[in-house]
């Protein structure tokens, strides 16, 4: 279980989350929703480690763990994964070498012996394709050279490799076409167990047809001000956020 | 620089007396050149990086050979080309080697030959007390002969050494040279080579050098591209740490037309350490349809390390091909933090990272089996590095 407790976080001296709370328990799927810039990629980035924000107040705990205390690494082998809005670019860095350092690093963590390279390679073509990622772009280097599309359900690939029992899925829906939407979000929902649970920030309905969610949230100015079921993401799409502005 | 000529003037008998009468016959010339030119300053424009004079300040033992293992019977390409292409006159280091040197190793392909394995040369520096070597290679490839020539220097102890060598390649008519050298040593040793290469009409040379370890590395190469449609392909890698210091410095000459050239150098910096990377291409007059690529990428690791680099390109035909260009850039925090997300520790992800920069320079290397090997060598190099203190991230 994931508690948030009046978080704050700057970057470069300037406050983007004001006093988070949220609490997200085992199996359940949290819609995060918002405008630019109202601190929904900052909470995502905070929650995984990213080094460039400073958290000055607050505090979060997962399965019963401070999670702000460890290094980026052992948050990722606790069981939490980030689907980058922008992933990563990077030259010269196969996917396999990528993905069995990742993989290794995690079983080296749970006190497991590295998995020997028949079964790592059978494992990545039965999890490829549960995102239909072409075996061509598993050769390449990381996401070099990926249309939109394939980076996106790269992230989801990653994902099934992994095994992680909290997702953040951060605005995953942006630069895909329907038929690229609907591969990524079924292979997350194939990839889903009762324990997972995920945090997923979009601006549109659209993601959350095919992933649902239990809960909504809309964050302003780095605050959460309104939380409700999935009535409330269908209302955003008919009447945009200016209401719920309004009334906060 | 005194105490090289007081010990060549003390010692020319013995110097004499283990050499051969094609070398003995060249050292005046090279003592006079020497006397003359001085070490160079940082001043003189190939030598701004590195502090020659310091290089050569120590008191080394300048080892000697003695007249029973003499080889008076040199191949007859020697007379031939023998300090030939070696500029004795311009450049102070080939002229104290060309003063000191007793022994010349003679890789010579004749005409049409084509050797089905590359030659490897491996020299080992072994001493009690510090020591200077003085080492020299002459390759001549025919025309139509094919050659690959595997050079690798080590060091056993931890001895202080300083090596000069120069190494001249003859190319001739549609021949083909590979000349691969790769320097893995330690941090006392100080290394200054010279290679000056001449390529014929339609001939191919290959030149690619790999310090993956050392103390201080200079490496000057010179290629002159003679005849019509010659081809010239420079791939460098340093990869350096603590104090060390490695500082390329190259000359492709285009002179006749339709000669290319490609160079490569990537750098990883860590630590303290300095990189310079100086490539001047000239293409002469008359050299059309000259095509010309050079690329410097370095990847500065510490705010410690440093890195120069000068790619320079002078033209003075005007029916040519060519760019140059380099990058300093530093570890790419964004690709870190992903990788970080991924689970990858931080040492691990520089790790890849470092291995993913050197990787487009080995991929470049047209011999198959030595690119694995490399590749090894290169991972092993950044591997052990992570386990010692000179290594670890700064912030």
């Amino acid at each position: 279980m994931l508690e948030i407790k009046n978080l704050h976080a700057t970057i470069d001296g300037k406050e983007i989350l004001k006093g988070i709370d949220l609490v997200v328990r085992p199996g359940e799927i949290h819609a995060l929703m918002g405008q630019n810039g109202a601190g929904k990629s900052t909470l995502s980035a905070v929650l995984a480690g990213h080094p460039a924000y400073t958290v000055t107040e607050g505090s979060v705990t997962y399965n019963g763990k401070d999670l702000l205390a460890m290094p980026p690494e052992e948050r990722s082998h606790e069981g939490l994964f980030l689907s980058f809005q922008q992933p990563v670019e990077i030259p010269g860095v196969s996917m396999v070498n990528f993905m069995r350092a990742a993989l290794n690093a995690k079983r080296k963590y749970q006190g497991l012996e590295p998995l020997e390279a028949a079964a790592f390679l059978k494992l990545m073509r039965e999890r490829r394709k549960i995102v239909e990622l072409d075996n061509k772009l598993a050769s390449r280097s990381v996401n070099e050279g990926f249309s939109g599309g394939e980076k996106k359900r790269n992230e989801i690939f990653q994902m099934a490799m992994l095994e992680p029992t909290l997702c953040i899925l951060d605005e995953t829906d942006s630069g895909l076409d329907v038929d690229a939407l609907r591969i990524v979000a079924e292979g997350f929902n194939r990839l889903r167990t009762s324990e997972t649970s995920a945090i997923v920030i979009t601006h549109y309905q659209r993601l959350l047809d095919y992933i649902k969610p239990d809960i909504v949230h809309v964050l302003i100015d780095g605050r959460i001000v309104r939380t409700a079921g999935p009535e409330l993401a269908m209302q955003i799409e008919q009447q945009g956020f200016d209401w719920i502005k309004e009334s906060v | 620089m005194k105490q090289y000529l007081d010990f060549f003037r003390a010692e020319r008998q013995r110097i004499d007396a283990g050499s051969s009468p094609l070398l003995n016959q060249r050292r005046d010339e090279a003592a006079a050149a020497l006397e003359r030119l001085g070490f160079p300053s940082q001043r003189v424009e190939r030598y701004r990086y590195t502090d020659v004079a310091a290089a050569f300040a120590p008191n080394y033992g300048i080892q000697l050979q003695t007249a029973e293992k003499v080889v008076t019977d040199l191949h007859p390409s020697a007379s031939l080309y023998y300090a030939q292409l070696a500029d004795i006159q311009a450049d102070a280091i080939t002229a104290l080697n060309t003063m000191l040197v007793q022994d010349v190793t003679i890789i010579h392909v004749a005409a049409g030959e084509r050797k089905q394995h590359p030659v490897q040369i491996t020299n080992t520096l072994s001493a009690t007390a510090p020591l200077m070597q003085n080492r020299r290679l002459l390759i001549v490839a025919e025309a139509g002969a094919e050659l690959d020539v595997i050079m690798t220097d080590k060091a056993r102890g931890q001895q202080d050494f300083l090596t000069t060598q120069v190494t001249e390649i003859v190319v001739g008519e549609g021949a083909r040279v590979g000349f691969y050298d790769i320097e893995d040593t330690h941090e006392h040793c100080h290394r200054f080579h010279q290679v000056f290469a001449r390529v014929a009409s339609g001939g191919k040379l290959t030149h690619s050098v790999f310090t993956l370890a050392g103390g201080l590395s200079r490496n000057q190469t010179d290629v002159a591209l003679v005849g019509q449609g010659a081809d010239a392909n420079l791939l460098g890698c340093a990869i350096t740490i603590g104090q060390q210091h490695v500082d390329n410095n190259t000359l492709i000459e285009h002179i006749s037309p339709a000669c290319t050239s490609h160079e490569l150098y990537k750098y990883v910096v860590d630590g303290s350490s300095t990189g310079a990377f100086a490539g001047r291409i000239l293409v002469r007059e008359g050299a059309q349809q000259t095509v010309s690529e050079e690329r410097n990428a370095n990847l500065v690791c510490t705010n410690q390390a440093r890195m120069w680099t000068q790619p320079m390109l002078e033209i003075y035909a005007d029916d040519v091909q060519c760019s140059h260009g380099s990058t300093v850039g530093q570890m790419a925090d964004d690709a870190l933090f992903y990788m970080r997300q991924r689970g990858i520790n931080e040492a691990e992800a520089r790790t890849l990272l470092k291995q993913a920069f050197a990787s487009e320079v080995l991929g470049a290397l047209p011999l198959e089996p030595l690119r694995q090997r490399l590749q090894a060598m290169v991972e092993h190099r950044f591997r052990s590095c992570e386990d010692c203190q000179l290594c670890k991230p700064h912030d």
